[in-house]
């Protein structure tokens, strides 16, 4: 198995054979689409089948239900803010009034398009975390030629996000050796908690921030200098191939983008009008 | 090896470059950036998930420790640090690419300030003074006030993922989050880790050194 | 032999500290010597590794009296990221040491750079990971492999540099015996085919005792004693008396010579001991000899 951001995937998952690159073109394009496409179906669809690609990746499929409370929260809120909090509009269609407060058509609607915008936007994103391992978002970087300073910052950031959480379970575990255990107990001790372990969490990042610059010191590292304007070799960039494959992909999705992009400018496609979704759900209401 | 911390430094000389004292930028402000990203994105996503109000808005921010106390030691390193990490923490979190990526002023400001405070106003990262609180707590209103109205207003709006009745919920939400969680952690940390940290190389006295 | 490193009068205080962290340290060191650095903890050996290194006075501040002179040039002098090319130091932790994803971008991140080209990476690699053994473990992360192997990445990733001098700071410290012997052995290995200069900062004196042409002792931030192994360990009682805590069986024959029992050169291990084990055995009158 291969340890991913958000997970872990088998060393047979087809995923690998892709160039890291395509993964991050895919996320910073992809994430784009739902920003043109008005009609809830289409974005529906999109999530889909980015949820049938995690499944061909083989990732554990278990991920998702991480983000299960946090889409529900979400559309919760969307739909308070649309409804509840909403306001009054005597220009909208009023469906029912509930305790004084004005339900409308049009906000209903607005909140189901919102939401099933936002919902393939996170899809998208936990795609290319529990597809990317941290090397691959490295070289995903070093492919478009982004500053090797930039992408080691980038990788000691993450390298130092699992040192936080792994110093927190000690912290975690000196402080309830003390009898410091938060379970059952009220906000105000539970923040408390919080400032017990911030404390303690910042103290060892600061020495380790010492161990790690004497570290690259002692390997040759300068961020200045002479030493600084070394040409780096990119040994990392030998183990990865950008192949036809790689290429038809980036290809691909450049231009669904582009076709999104003339329907719903050139023909107005994707638009609520035409959404039979929402005529599906105007029904459903009335 | 045993460094004995002095408390007699005064806050002027705290920041003051000695004559003939020569400060550059190192490794150590690389390795620096990368590890209060590295912490902020853990303390981050931890109050994203464990408060949230939506789209990366929190009820109780525990990231703005990071993000406004970071700067204060390590100046224009940790405003970089603080204007980045949210967008690790807030990706994990679920929230969308695009507006993490348009929160990035917000959380820059709300880096900046407290670290031109102190730089300006030469305020004592130890705390030693009722006009270290203030301006620091002036510094956290401000700019938690400039993240409120910047993300709320500009950036979930501009999205249309809020209505515009419902945007004040969210910049309070915004505002609330941020400054209680700023009182009940940046002060505490600053007492506690001011004393060691101005001791040690990695600490800025200008921006960037 | 040429002299690789010179410390004269040598005095290093960090800044805010009452006593200086060593005091008015005069050693040389001879090119492919390897030399075994020890005393109590706090005695100074840390910061005379870094001063080699230039890690002191270039990451921390302090005031610095005297000279530390590698290949003929004050350290202070050589430029950003030019001394760290010729002096490896293989620091205690191993953990803090490592800033990449996988063995394999470990052990090549000094190598790159340096400006080396692909080939050479590739060629080196071979080289460092046979030595080291750490060849199936060059897709693992560094953080979920064991003390020992750890240890040997961090040994690998700063021989890959192929530095002139390395220096080892407590390099098995974290390690249980079978371990600390095999870093031993890499170090006997590269002592034979390398000829490196290599300084080690150990308490595991059985593991360095055969490895060392030299030893020094470090007391209070003093070097208080500096001599080829064998005559270094026949000051015993001056070792004991500094908290310094010699092989048993050094121990042991210091305590028979103590008895009246035996005179000579105090054997530093087990191999030497036993044969002169067997002499005063042998030399006993036949009542006394045990038989199996």
């Amino acid at each position: 198995m291969n340890k991913t951001l958000l997970g872990y995937v088998p060393n047979e998952s087809p995923i690998y054979y892709i160039h890291p690159f395509v993964k991050l073109f895919f996320l910073l394009i992809v994430s784009l689409f739902p920003l043109f496409v008005t009609a809830p179906e289409w974005n529906i669809g999109l999530m889909l089948a980015i949820i049938l690609l995690m499944w061909i990746s083989r990732v554990d499929m278990r991920t998702l239900k991480i983000y299960i409370p946090i889409a529900v929260s979400m559309g919760s809120i969307i739909l308070l803010s649309y409804t509840v909090l909403g306001g009054t509009h005597p220009e909208f269609e009023l469906i029912v009034r509930i305790i004084g407060v004005n339900i409308y058509w049009e906000r209903i609607r607005d909140a189901v398009i919102v939401y099933f915008r936002i919902l393939p936007m996170i899809f998208t994103m936990v795609f290319f975390l529990t597809t990317s391992r941290e090397r691959d978002i490295i070289v995903a970087m070093r492919s478009i030629r982004i500053p090797f300073v930039v992408t080691y910052v980038f990788a000691m950031a993450l390298r130092s996000a699992g040192m936080v959480l792994e110093d927190f379970q000690i912290v975690r575990q000196a402080e309830q050796a003390r009898g410091f255990d938060p379970a059952g107990k009220s906000i105000a001790y539970k923040i408390r908690q919080y400032v017990m372990y911030m404390i303690p969490l910042f103290a060892l990042s600061l020495r380790r921030s010492e161990e790690f610059t004497n570290a690259l010191v002692a390997r040759g590292y300068a961020f200045t200098g002479e030493a600084s304007r070394i040409k780096r070799p990119d040994y990392i960039l030998t183990h990865y191939q950008f192949k036809a494959l790689d290429l038809v992909f980036t290809v691909v999705i450049g231009l669904l983008f582009i076709i999104l992009l003339v329907m719903h400018y050139g023909y107005n496609f994707f638009g609520m009008e035409t959404s039979w979704l929402i005529q599906l759900l105007r029904d459903v209401v009335s | 090896m045993t460094t004995e911390v002095s408390s007699e430094l005064t806050a002027e000389q705290i920041w003051k470059v000695e004559e003939g004292e020569r400060r550059s930028v190192g490794v150590i402000h690389i390795v620096i950036l990368a590890l209060l990203i590295g912490i902020g994105f853990v303390v981050g996503a931890f109050g994203s998930i464990s408060f949230p109000l939506g789209f990366g808005v929190n009820f109780f921010w525990t990231g703005i420790a990071v993000q406004q106390v970071g700067p204060v030691w390590f100046g224009g390193w940790g405003v970089l640090a603080g204007a980045i990490f949210p967008f690790f923490s807030n990706a994990i979190s679920g929230t969308p690419f695009y507006v993490s990526l348009a929160y990035v002023p917000a959380n820059a400001v709300q880096a900046f300030l407290p670290a031109w405070v102190f730089r300006r106003f030469k305020l004592d990262p130890r705390l030693r003074s009722g006009r270290d609180y203030g301006y620091l707590f002036l510094a956290m209103i401000v700019s938690s006030a400039f993240g409120a109205l910047w993300s709320p207003l500009v950036v979930l709006k501009g999205f249309g993922l809020l209505t515009a009745d419902s945007v004040p919920l969210f910049i309070w939400g915004w505002f609330g989050g941020n400054v209680v969680a700023g009182v009940v952690f940046n002060f505490i940390l600053l007492k506690a880790l001011s004393p060691v940290v101005i001791r040690t190389t990695a600490f800025v006295k200008r921006w960037w050194s | 032999m040429s002299k690789i490193i010179e410390i004269e009068d040598y005095t290093w205080k960090y800044l805010n500290t009452q006593q200086p962290a060593l005091n008015k340290i005069n050693l040389t060191v001879d090119e492919g010597s390897v030399i075994g650095i020890i005393g109590p903890n706090g005695s100074g050996k840390t910061t005379l590794a870094y001063s080699m290194d230039g890690l002191i006075p270039g990451q921390y501040n302090g005031i610095k009296q005297g000279f530390v002179q590698v290949f003929g040039k004050e350290v202070e002098s050589y430029a950003k990221g030019e001394l760290q090319r010729l002096v490896g130091v293989v620091f205690a932790d191993p953990e803090a040491q490592f800033t990449a994803m996988t063995v394999e971008d470990e052990l090549v991140f000094g190598m790159e750079n340096l400006g080396m080209s692909i080939a050479e990476i590739q060629e080196r690699l071979e080289w460092v990971t046979e030595l080291t053994d750490l060849t199936h473990l060059l897709e693992k992360p560094p953080y979920e492999i064991s003390g020992g192997q750890k240890q040997r990445v961090a040994l690998a990733a700063v021989l890959a540099m192929t530095p002139k001098i390395l220096i080892l700071d407590e390099p098995t410290s974290m390690l249980d015996p079978l371990s600390r012997r095999r870093i031993f052995g890499v170090l006997s290995r590269l002592k034979e085919e390398q000829q490196n200069t290599i300084i080690v900062i150990e308490h595991s004196l059985e593991n360095l005792i055969p490895l060392a042409d030299r030893m020094a002792l470090l007391y209070e931030g003093e070097l208080l004693l500096e001599d080829e192994t064998q005559p270094f360990f026949q000051q015993t009682e001056f070792l004991l008396a500094k908290g310094v805590f010699p092989p048993g069986v050094v121990k042991f024959f210091y305590e028979l010579m103590k008895a009246g029992r035996y005179s000579g050169n105090l054997p530093l291990t087990v191999e030497t001991a036993q044969s002169e084990l067997v002499k005063i055995l042998t030399g006993l009158p036949k009542q006394e000899t045990k038989s199996n």
